[in-house]
């Protein structure tokens, strides 16, 4: 695994999302919400890096940020040699084929008014010069592909299935042979015994088309499973990063080891090993990080020190990355 | 969708009677007499007789089963007539629904009042909807921005200034304040005899429509830039919406082909709801601007107890307002496939 | 030479005397604007009492006889005014023979016949017609055409004031052709003769439509080939009272605004613009209280407000007094109608030659003596600071219709009956059901189920014969009779049914206004009737249009044949 040269393919570098808070009768801004406040990662042509974390700690903007969706505050976003962080118009549409998302909630993500053949072909008739008959079908291959039979292309989304419709977004997203896709918790709205379908696609599809996923999760064993190394993410912060398998065994991070500590092992034998770490307090609001570590309000063993500096992003063993005070 | 119409029509039929039969009897329970506005130099005798003449000593059922008669059956026959010339029955005296105070057909009264009730009602509609919609749009777009600021204020002093007093706010600075030969001043009455005939007569239409339109469409758009802003809003943090952006889109093809429609849906449905209204006429406007239109001849009815007038009038809004709430119903049908009435 | 300086000369002749026709001619002034907040409903004045319907239509529609700006009769389709004098009323007083000029013609070039007054008079008084001017034909027994140009109007009895029909915009003349199929209960079936009655006016009907505008024109056929100045008018309609003003004061579209009843310092306002002119005339309108001599209590039932129980303190007539002597009529009319109003101590204040002298002094107002005055008849000021007498509290109820004037009317003069120790409680109705006439209604102005109520009454024409026979005992309203009749405060005096009866019966001019300014001074004097304020009409009128004068006793526009635009 570590014998090829690795290759990023996409570098995020300090990458910050603050969204303003308007308040009061003239909607003055008054403040921000630091989603994302200076985080760094590559991704690795061919992998699935995994982005863990609690609720409301920003992955989803993290995502979002990465494929430009939102004008992002400060960082720099390359993607195949390009920085997209500061492209706009018609640079960034063409770099657009390149990246991809597949979306949580596959109904809320189709436009109701348009049928899954529009959905589908739309991104077609914009970057591609197709006759009709050939974007027919494509449209079809891509609903093969998918799984998904050629007759309901002129349905609407919402006479689908939850399972159905997340195969139509991810034809769709699949469309403009992109090289990298950020699946933004692509199978927490599906039924369980859908999960694994879903999964096992996105699998066979990565191997046939050689993609780059950005597989963002809350579920850690999904996440275990399928990524080739894993992010966590606290409060706006990336707190750990590195091999899967490394990762999940060894934790590093105060708050990595909590959030392992909840998740049943596989394997029996490591099962002693960890104890459930249960945390204290609320997740503080990202409007207003606390000052320091920003885990500093929950660590078990927080410092001092841990209240009044940032702890340096750094690399704590070979590919391993860490942001606390007290790993060495 | 045409059977569900048809069944909704069906199921109309006797919701309008009933509401027919209701109009009646408030009417006829409101404590007003037609010879009440007489001048008290006409002698209670006289009044009596008056009403006699106008059919008030009949009881209330026979009253409201011959003004169905005239307004479902002679009614009909007399459009029949006038205009096919198919005469069916008795066609020289059939006995139409008569105004108690002009003594005129009451259908001829709301026929020429047409007129300048849709140009100038209905113009500030579609006016206000031509305003409201792109800067419901761009509020949205740019939320907080300066033009959402200033549209929000707009929409503010739309609601809440009374429309008498943006309409004699305008006369006073158009019609008084700039001097009649300037090209800026505009007629504070409106001349409803007026024919549009050749470049200089529909100048002086749109002259004279200018300030009713105006003031009734700040009215109008101040509603419906509030319900397209509020469903814009709603649409723009859709993830289809990133959907479309991450499809590589251009933005206006985002927010024309994506959002917009998306948008339009329940503000299609706002504007179908608020069509009935033009016929009613705008009240205030009408009597302020001398409009006289379908509002002040209901007023002028209401007023005088003319009952017949204003049974027919309103029953005539009960059955738009019936049928726009259908219309709004099919839209809302035909514009988003996840509605399905079958 | 000779030649030449002739040929100039008449040329020169001819030019002029153009110019001296044109000046003359009909039409020579364009169009004019005529603005009537209340919309003009129909042309036929026989099917409306409205004054907005009766003054439109009478552009078109006219009587035998007018009432100029000062009262006086004027012959309008006739020569002369008949009158015992000249032959044209019988000296038994029961019939009037009018005679009609030569050579009138309808606007459609037929001739008007004596056959036209009578078929107006059939018209009139059929009964299934509701006709609203029936009252003018009050005892008319027979109308009938003795030649093509002279009818005879015969009374059931002797009518010392045979004026009633045909005198007046109230009563003009159709004509028959086109009304034949209009008779009785057809007469509401007839739009298109009730919408462009054909008429002997100045102006003819070129479209009506109802409740809004009116467009006319020049009548061709009209008998002064020099009139009317204006081609074409134009009668708009709608809006209120203020918009009507100021488009005729301010912004100048308008030249004619009729019955502007606004607060007095809009009206010098709007006239300081310099483009217009407010007129104003007093008619016989009066701004009155009328005190219920009879007991309103509910405990009574259907016996409420009815002479059979007579009012607990109103009977006596020096409460009647000090509540008149309370009230500071000069400061009402200044806050209530400045130019549009003037003090009165009379209910028949006008023409000027029934107006008593006998009752001044109204002018001041006088709570000292008015306090003095109940002090005397035993009305003692309880611990609350109200009177009261053997158990009977001065506690008044005082109800009006709803208007803003009348509310402001209210509210002082409960303030100055405080001083005297009345405790007064304020009613107002909304107008329609006041004046409406509902049987079913309790707050009609007839059942008068308060102690005082305000209104203002006035009467058509000159003759206040009718008006003060209002105050007989058998006018007075009560159950028996539906609740009609004009006799609110149920004033019943065998003197003043005497005079009544005595006016009835005399024709002399000075002999019937002696008879009425006593009948005044009786009312006045035991202070049954408190009048308030005389009201005025006030319209406004563009400064370039002449010719116009406020008429109070006709229509508005009964000399717009005269009407013209100034150079
Ligand atoms: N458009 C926005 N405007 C303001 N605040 C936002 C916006 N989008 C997200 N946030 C805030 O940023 C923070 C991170 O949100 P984000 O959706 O990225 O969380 P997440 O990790 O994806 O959570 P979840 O697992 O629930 O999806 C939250 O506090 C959220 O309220
Ligand atoms: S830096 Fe301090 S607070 Fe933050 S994780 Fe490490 S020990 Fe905990
Ligand atoms: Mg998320």
């Amino acid at each position: 695994m570590l014998d090829a040269p690795k290759k990023p393919l996409v570098r995020v570098e300090n990458l910050k999302m603050h969204f303003p808070i308007f308040r009061g009768v003239l909607k003055r801004q008054v403040g921000a919400v630091k989603a994302v406040d200076g985080i760094s990662f590559d991704v690795f042509e061919g992998e699935t890096l995994g982005l863990v974390g609690e609720s409301g700690c920003g992955k989803s903007t993290v995502g979002r940020c990465v494929l430009r969706l939102y004008e992002v505050t400060g960082g720099s976003i390359t993607i195949d040699g390009t920085d997209i962080a500061t492209l706009s118009g018609a640079d960034l549409r063409a770099k657009r084929p390149e990246m991809q998302m597949i979306f949580q909630d596959p109904q809320a993500s189709l436009n109701p008014r348009m049928t899954v053949g529009s959905i589908i072909s739309e991104p077609l008739d914009e970057h591609e010069h197709m006759t009709r008959d050939e974007k027919r079908a494509k449209v079809g291959e891509l609903m093969d592909a998918v799984g998904l039979a050629r007759r309901f292309a002129d349905r609407y989304p919402h006479e689908f299935s939850g399972g159905q419709r997340q195969r139509i977004g991810i034809a769709r997203a699949l469309a403009l042979n992109p090289k990298f896709i950020v699946c933004d918790e692509p199978i927490a709205a599906l039924d369980v015994s859908i999960q694994a379908q879903v999964v096992n696609l996105l699998e066979d599809l990565q191997e046939k088309f050689g993609l780059t996923y950005l597989f963002i999760s809350h579920d850690l064993s999904m996440v275990r499973h399928l990524a080739t190394r894993v992010a966590v993410m606290y409060l706006g912060r990336l707190v750990e990063l590195g091999d899967a398998e490394t990762l999940y065994m060894a934790p590093r991070h105060p708050y990595t080891q909590a959030l392992l500590s909840a998740v049943p092992n596989p394997d029996p034998a490591q099962a002693g090993h960890i104890e459930r770490i249960i945390l204290e307090g609320d997740v503080p609001s990202p409007a207003n990080p606390p000052p320091g570590c920003t885990f500093s309000t929950r660590c078990p063993r927080a410092q001092a020190v841990c209240k009044q500096d940032s702890p340096a992003w750094r690399e704590i063993g070979e590919g391993h990355f860490a942001a606390c005070h007290f790993i060495e | 969708m045409l059977n569900f119409t048809l069944r909704r029509l069906m199921f109309t039929i006797p919701t309008l009677l009933l509401i027919s039969f209701i109009i009646f009897l408030i009417l006829d329970l409101a404590p007003n007499d037609p010879t009440g506005n007489l001048p008290l130099t006409i002698p209670p005798e006289v009044r009596a007789q008056i009403r006699t003449s106008l059919g008030l000593d009949e009881p209330m059922y026979w009253r409201y089963l011959l003004w169905c008669k005239q307004f479902f059956i002679n009614e009909p026959l007399n459009l029949l007539n006038q205009w096919f010339g198919w005469c069916i029955g008795d066609c020289e005296n059939r006995l139409r629904v008569t105004s108690f105070l002009t003594r005129s057909p009451v259908v001829d009264l709301i026929a020429e009042r047409m007129p300048q009730t849709l140009w100038v009602v209905g113009m500030s509609y579609v006016v206000g909807v031509l305003i409201a919609l792109p800067i419901g749009v761009i509020s949205a777009y740019k939320q907080y921005s300066w033009f959402d600021q200033f549209g929000t204020l707009i929409a503010m002093i739309g609601f809440s200034v009374p429309t008498f007093f943006t309409g004699v706010l305008m006369i006073v600075i158009f019609s008084v304040m700039i001097p009649q030969d300037s090209m800026f001043w505009l007629p504070s009455i409106y001349d409803t005899t007026l024919k549009v005939v050749d470049w200089p007569s529909f100048v002086q239409q749109m002259r004279q429509m200018a300030m009713p339109v105006m003031v009734l469409a700040l009215f109008n758009a101040a509603h419906i830039s509030r319900f397209m802003r509020a469903s814009m809003l709603d649409n723009l943090s859709q993830d289809y919406v990133r959907t479309a952006r991450a499809k590589g889109l251009k933005e206006k093809t985002v927010l024309l082909v994506h959002v917009l429609r998306n948008s339009m849906i329940p503000v299609v449905t706002v504007i179908a709801l608020g069509i009935p209204q033009v016929f009613g006429g705008a009240i205030i406007t009408e009597q302020i601007f001398k409009v006289n239109g379908l509002g002040q001849l209901l007023i002028i009815g209401i007023q005088n107890s003319d009952i017949p007038l204003v049974q027919t009038l309103t029953f005539l809004f009960a059955v738009l307002i019936v049928i726009f709430n259908l219309v709004a119903d099919v839209l809302y049908g035909l514009l988003d496939p996840r509605i399905r009435y079958d | 030479m000779k030649l030449k300086y002739l040929v100039a000369g008449t040329l020169g002749a001819a030019l002029l005397s153009t110019t001296a026709m044109a000046q003359m001619e009909r039409g020579r002034d364009g169009n004019a604007n005529i603005i009537y907040w209340q919309a003009a409903s129909t042309l036929n004045p026989y099917l409306s009492g409205g004054t907005k319907d009766i003054d439109a239509a009478s552009m078109v529609l006219e009587p035998l006889a007018h009432y100029d700006e000062n009262g006086n009769m004027v012959p309008t389709l006739v020569d002369e005014i008949p009158t015992v004098a000249n032959g044209g009323v019988s000296a038994d007083l029961t019939s009037i023979t009018w005679k009609l000029s030569e050579g009138l013609k309808w606007s459609d070039g037929t001739p008007v016949t004596s056959a036209d007054v009578v078929f107006t008079a059939n018209y009139c008084m059929d009964e299934t017609g509701g006709c609203q001017q029936s009252a003018k034909f009050g005892g008319v027994k027979s109308v009938e055409a003795l030649d093509d140009l002279t009818v005879k109007i015969t009374f059931d009895g002797p009518k010392p004031f045979p004026y009633g029909p045909f005198v007046g915009a109230t009563t003009p003349i159709l004509q028959a052709a086109q009304f034949a199929n209009c008779m009785g209960t057809a007469a509401p079936t007839c739009t298109e003769q009730n919408f462009g009655p054909i008429g002997t006016g100045p102006f003819t009907v070129t479209e009506f439509r109802a409740n809004d505008t009116i467009s006319l024109a020049a009548n061709p056929n009209y008998r002064d080939p020099s009139k009317p100045a204006f081609a074409t008018l134009t009668f708009k309609g709608g809006g209120d009272a203020a918009a009507a003003a100021r488009s005729v004061l301010e912004t100048g579209e308008f030249d004619y605004a009729w019955n502007l009843q606004l607060a007095p310092e809009v009206l010098a306002d709007m006239e300081a613009k310099g483009q217009g002119t407010v007129l104003s005339g007093f008619g016989p309108l009066v701004e009155r209280l009328m005190i219920n001599l009879t007991d309103p209590d509910p405990k009574w039932g259907d016996e409420r407000s009815t002479v059979a129980h007579p009012h607990p303190f109103m009977t006596d007539p020096a409460v009647r007094q000090a509540l008149s002597m309370a009230i500071d009529r000069p400061l009402l009319v200044e806050i209530g109608y400045g130019k549009a109003g003037k003090v009165t101590c009379n209910v028949l204040p006008s023409p000027a030659i029934y107006d008593s002298p006998n009752n001044a002094g109204c002018e001041v107002q006088d709570i000292a003596g008015a306090n003095a005055l109940l002090d005397e008849a035993g009305w003692v000021r309880g611990a609350d600071g109200v009177r009261e007498k053997d158990g009977v509290r001065l506690s008044i109820l005082y109800q009006t219709s709803t208007n803003a004037v009348r509310q402001d009317f209210q509210a002082l003069i409960k303030q100055w009956w405080a001083e005297i120790g009345v405790e007064t409680e304020l009613k107002n109705i909304d107008a329609a059901v006041f004046f409406g006439g509902d049987q079913s209604s309790p707050d009609t102005f007839q059942k008068l189920y308060a102690d005082v109520e305000m209104y203002a009454n006035n009467f058509d024409g000159t003759d206040p014969e009718a008006y003060m026979g209002n105050w007989q005992c058998s006018e007075i309203p009560s159950p028996d009779n539906a609740w009609l009749g004009g006799n609110m405060p149920r004033y019943c005096n065998p003197d003043y049914d005497k005079l009544v009866k005595e006016m009835a019966g005399t024709a002399d001019i000075n002999e019937r206004a002696r008879l009425a300014i006593a009948m005044n001074d009786m009312l006045m004097q035991s202070y049954t009737i408190i009048p308030l304020v005389h009201r005025g009409n006030v319209a406004a009128r563009s400064n370039t249009l002449e010719g116009v004068k406020l008429n109070v006793w006709d229509s508005d526009l009964w000399n717009v044949a005269d009407w013209s635009r100034a150079k």
